[in-house]
């Protein structure tokens, strides 16, 4: 069952064009992972999905409903986390968690938080405030919160980019179990090449704003006679030597 | 499509009270976790009401005729105003602080709610604040609020309205503008101040300012103010006209906030915050 399909997305900004007739879809329960060098138009993809950035042209339909007009039943049933944002540093921890289980309407939020508490290990860091803790420390409570309405799909940009290798990998051990037992969609971007192999079902490789190649790991290794997924990736990004690099 | 079970249905009132409760909760939670800013709450209006309790101390001192009534319930009533309207800018203005904003954005809360939310949590600490101001100005001065008879309620709501139209307008300020526009939420309600007449019947502005102070609400509850502070009647008909201003202004703001909101997501803003 298909629960996105973007058809034709397109986003200028003034003289750049960040991201040019991008489609996917995202099946129940798929894991998708969105590659490509710095400013391939990534995050600003991510954004149109998630209703913060407004496609020049282009259509949206999560679960079915057109997410321009059903913004708010869309929203509800998705969530978001990236390394570029941050939770209210002087909440603790349990308040935040309370506060976004309100903010996504759930119906027992007390409940919720304990359940999330739980599964994410929180419960030491329960009474610190969020400015006191690690990258790592913050990233579980990022995902904390981004589990904290069920999502069926959760868009996550960069998720790992601050831990170091021992936490990256427990996240992403923990991504996988949630997709993998809750049946949870999730479209990830990272320039981690390894963590996008082990996770991914399908990859979409972006370049200039443009998918320019797509398939699972093992197929994209095969097409491009590549030894791993970064020499794919190697090979798509110098494909385009045109594409401005940062 | 399959149906939710953890939380409530997205368009129903249960789930809208929740959402609102959330933001409400999440001020309450930063306030309380932040010492500096609860003492805040009184800080400013104490000071306020100590130096010009202290004018009217030394203007009695010098046999100056007037009516001390009138500078102390002129502080209070404009701590109103200004407090309702920057307790509003600086709700939004802590996610862009906090790197926050993409949350609260990307989550079912809608515009209305939104605002409503940050618009409960200002009565809140406005009405916290001129309480504690109350008493002070009481035991200081012997200034009673009591003194504004029945117009009491019918002055504060008007200028919290007020003020908050103007932190709606602060915070489309900084949607249309970028973060540098902080500096308009904080400012604007200081336009009003030599407008509004706070301290002094508007009859001493020029003729051009007078016109544009009658279409300030503000203007209608400090002359009110005065007239019921000298002895005489509240006078209605001017705060239903205020009302009716108040109301619009209000509705206005509403719409600026919105098209600000969707001009920032056209234009890719609400990610470049903060950097
Ligand atoms: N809000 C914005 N205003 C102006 N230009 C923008 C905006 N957002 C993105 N861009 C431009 O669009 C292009 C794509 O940016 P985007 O952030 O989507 O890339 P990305 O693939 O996420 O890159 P990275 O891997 O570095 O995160 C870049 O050229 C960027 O400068
Ligand atoms: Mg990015």
């Amino acid at each position: 069952m298909t629960i996105l399909e973007a058809t034709a997305l397109a986003k200028r900004f003034g003289a750049v064009t960040a991201v040019h007739e991008v489609s996917l879809d995202v099946g129940a329960g798929e894991i998708i992972g969105l590659l490509g060098p710095n400013g391939a138009g990534k995050s600003t993809t991510l954004h149109m999905l998630l209703g913060l950035i407004t496609p020049d042209s282009g259509s949206i339909r999560m679960f079915g409903l057109d997410l321009e007009r059903h913004r708010i039943e869309v929203l509800s049933r998705i969530n978001f986390a990236a390394s570029y944002v941050d939770l209210p540093g002087v909440l603790q921890v349990r308040e935040v968690l309370d506060v976004f289980a309100r903010l996504y309407g759930v119906r027992d939020p007390k409940a919720r938080v304990g359940e999330l508490v739980e599964l994410l290990d929180l419960g030491p860091l329960r009474k610190r405030k969020v400015m006191e803790l690690s990258s790592g420390q913050r990233t579980r409570v990022q995902l904390a919160k981004a589990l904290v309405n069920e999502p069926s799909l959760l868009i996550l940009d960069e998720p790992t980019a601050n831990l170091d290798p021992d936490a990256g990998d427990r996240i992403r051990s923990l991504l996988v179990r949630v997709a993998r037992e809750n049946g949870r969609a999730m479209l990830i971007t990272s320039h981690n090449m390894q963590e996008v192999e082990r996770m991914c079902d399908r990859i979409h490789f972006m370049s200039a704003g443009r998918i320019v190649a797509s398939g699972s790991a093992a197929e994209l290794t095969d097409v491009y006679s590549a030894d791993s997924l970064e020499e794919v990736f190697l090979k798509v990004a110098r494909a385009r030597p045109e594409v401005a690099r940062p | 499509m399959t149906p939710l079970t953890v939380t409530h249905s997205p368009l129903g009132l249960p789930a809208r009270v929740t959402r609102i409760g959330g933001v409400v909760r999440r001020d309450f939670a930063a306030l309380r976790r932040s010492p500096i800013r609860m003492f805040e709450i009184v800080f400013w209006p104490t000071i306020e009401l100590l130096v010009w309790g202290f004018v009217t101390v030394f203007l009695q001192s010098q046999q100056v005729p007037f009516v001390v009534a009138f500078l102390i319930g002129a502080v209070l009533l404009w701590q109103v105003l200004q407090k309702a309207s920057n307790e509003i800018s600086i709700a939004f203005l802590e996610d862009i602080w906090s790197r926050n904003l993409l949350n609260v954005q990307v989550s079912p809360l809608s515009t209305v709610e939104y605002v409503i939310g940050l618009i409960l949590f200002s009565f809140g600490k406005v009405v916290f604040a001129i309480a504690v101001m109350a008493g002070l100005a009481l035991a200081f001065y012997g200034f009673g609020v009591t003194s504004f008879g029945a117009g009491l309620v019918p002055f504060m709501a008007l200028l919290l309205v007020m003020g908050w139209s103007l932190g709606l307008v602060g915070i489309s300020a900084v949607l249309r503008f970028g973060e540098n526009a902080q500096v308009i939420a904080w400012s604007l309600v200081f336009v009003v101040q030599p407008l509004a007449g706070i301290f002094y019947p508007v009859d001493v502005l020029p003729e051009p300012l007078q016109a544009v102070a009658a279409f300030l609400p503000a203007t209608h509850v400090f002359t009110g103010m005065r007239t019921v502070l000298d002895g005489g009647a509240v006078p209605w008909g001017e705060l239903a006209w205020a009302a009716v201003l108040a109301a619009g202004y209000l509705a206005a703001t509403l719409g600026v906030f919105a098209w600000t909101l969707r001009y920032a997501r056209s234009h890719g803003k609400l990610s470049r915050f903060g950097e």
